[in-house]
């Protein structure tokens, strides 16, 4: 039976906290029940309570989830104390099994805010009638349980916030921390041996391979793989990565006498033989002999045409820019060192293809990951472009004001 | 890098070339050796998609013989053979040298383990 647990996100990308949860879930083949009331869900609060049929089940969005920082058997929960202690003591076979001899240790704290010591005290001693006769023990517990406060703004730094005065208060005993948030500083881009400015931000890359459900034994493709930082978390989920990009250089790097920076980055990581291979290619002009492939494409290339600030690398495809004439190619691709040339590839023809030949590539069932530039205000569901055989999934939005950039998972 | 998984999903796409485009061949290579992990769940997951001929016969050029002629059918593979597979697809790797698509004679060049697949203008579909 589906017990209540209470997850503490972080405050970051909050709109790929639900699709995080559900595709990590997928993965391992369980359930997560959401709460059906949609102010339960909303991405601004800090704590979200879910149905797990399982602790292990905890245990796993835990040890894999970006965005959970820990995750809690619901004990009680209220918009004050009274009420509170009231659900807790109507609940008490659930932890009634402590009260004997488990050693615990007792959390409270609120987020974006610091309770006085003196209340804090107060706090834990209210819950005195629970019981229980083990000991203290701050270091090794048996047991840790916790009580949070949630204030009623996030926007702390802003309001002077009185003490006790939140939102909604929530009680558990933790399951598990969150240990997958230390990957973000694992694959901090400035600690990477090989990086490009194009690189994506560590969290966000791990949030797409997530979606895109890496792990062992599956093959995950990205076709515009530049400095390959999409490549380097889905392989250390256990993925077997192919990255290609049209040129050749941002995946080799300037030293032609080191072994590829790409190479080079992914032994830093201990995933240089979950690397299949690297190839220089235009993916429209692919030479994939055949498709049904790969089980995840994910891909981070960044294209915005605005001049706007920010916008990177534009995209370029093979062929030469309209009004310009054939090169004689006879004297040409003898020595081994052309390099042919390309034209500007417009966003909305670039993500349809990617759409079009994530069909044809994918397994079924597999997913494609991908970030569209749009802007911010003119955006409608409609601009995902679509193709038979592919539904969307999830749409999250990373804005950085004017423009933002959503990943969409197919 | 280039390892024989890769050679074996990569055909010649050079425009008109759409006929004995594939195995490419590969000419002057420098080989390596490097160690993998082994996963038989992937590896019988994969071999439904290998073309087993030109496999075969690739691995051969480049001195491997250790696979039969003939793929086994699916639920009869051994664990000899799992192993075998397992090498000659992940841990053979071409380091430098080229291939060759066999119909059209377009030379793809192997630098540093990364092939260069671009093709030049005239040869776009």
């Amino acid at each position: 039976m589906a017990k209540d647990y209470f997850i503490h996100f972080a405050q970051a990308h909050t709109e790929f906290r639900l699709p995080e949860l559900q595709s990590i879930s997928e993965l391992y083949g369980f359930s997560v029940s959401l709460p059906t009331d949609p102010q339960e869900q909303n991405p601004s609060r800090p704590f979200m309570i879910v149905g797990l049929e399982s602790e292990d089940h905890a245990r796993l969005l835990a040890g894999r989830c970006i965005l959970v920082r820990a995750v809690y058997e619901l004990w009680a929960r209220g918009t004050s104390y009274t009420q509170l202690h009231a659900m807790n003591a109507s609940r008490k076979h659930i932890w009634e099994s402590y009260q004997p001899g488990t050693s615990f240790k007792f959390n409270v704290s609120s987020v974006n805010h610091t309770i006085p010591q003196a209340r804090q005290r107060e706090v834990m001693e209210n819950f005195s009638y629970m019981a229980f006769q083990g000991p203290i023990d701050m270091k090794n517990p048996g047991i840790i349980m916790s009580c949070f406060e949630e204030c009623k703004s996030i926007i702390s730094s802003l309001i002077k916030r009185n003490d006790g005065d939140f939102k909604e208060a929530f009680f558990g005993k933790l399951v598990a921390e969150g240990s997958a948030r230390s990957l973000i500083s694992k694959f901090d881009v400035k600690k990477r041996v090989y990086f490009g400015n194009t690189s994506m931000e560590s969290e966000v890359s791990l949030l797409m391979a997530n979606q895109a459900q890496a792990g062992p034994g599956k093959i995950v493709y990205d076709p515009f793989a530049g400095t390959g930082s999409m490549l380097y978390t889905s392989a250390h989920f256990g993925a077997f990565v192919f990255g290609s990009d049209i040129d050749g250089r941002t995946m080799r790097g300037k030293n032609p006498k080191s072994s590829p920076g790409v190479v080079r980055a992914a032994q830093q990581y201990g995933v240089g033989t979950r690397l299949i291979d690297c190839c220089t290619f235009d993916v429209t002009k692919n030479p994939w002999r055949c498709g049904g492939i790969m089980d995840a494409i994910v891909t981070a290339h960044l294209i915005l045409d605005s001049p706007q600030d920010g916008v990177r690398a534009g995209a370029k495809r093979l062929g030469r820019k309209e009004g310009r004439e054939l090169r004689d190619m006879s004297r040409a691709a003898k020595d081994g060192t052309y390099i042919p040339p390309t034209k500007p590839y417009e966003l909305s023809e670039l993500a349809a293809d990617l759409v079009t030949l994530s069909r044809y590539l994918l397994k079924p069932g597999g997913r494609l990951v991908f970030f569209l530039p749009t802007v911010t205000d003119e955006y409608e569901e409609v601009d995902v472009p679509t193709c038979e055989g592919m539904t969307l999934v999830a749409n999250s939005m990373q804005n950085f004001g004017k423009w933002g950039r959503r990943v969409c998972v197919s | 890098m280039v390892r024989l998984i890769t050679h074996n999903l990569l055909a010649c796409h050079a425009k008109g070339c759409t006929t004995n485009n594939f195995p490419l061949a590969f000419r002057d290579v420098q080989l390596e050796n490097r160690e993998a992990e082994y996963n038989p769940e992937f590896l019988k997951g994969f071999m439904p998609k290998i073309e087993w001929n030109a496999l075969v016969s690739t691995a051969r050029e480049l001195g491997d013989v250790s696979l039969p002629a003939e793929c086994p059918e699916p639920g009869t593979e051994t664990d000899e053979f799992l192993h075998a597979l397992h090498h000659v697809l992940m841990e053979i790797h071409v380091e430098e040298g080229s291939m060759v698509c066999p119909n059209c004679q377009h030379v793809y060049r192997i630098s540093n383990g990364i092939p260069n697949m671009l093709l030049a203008e005239h040869e776009i579909k």
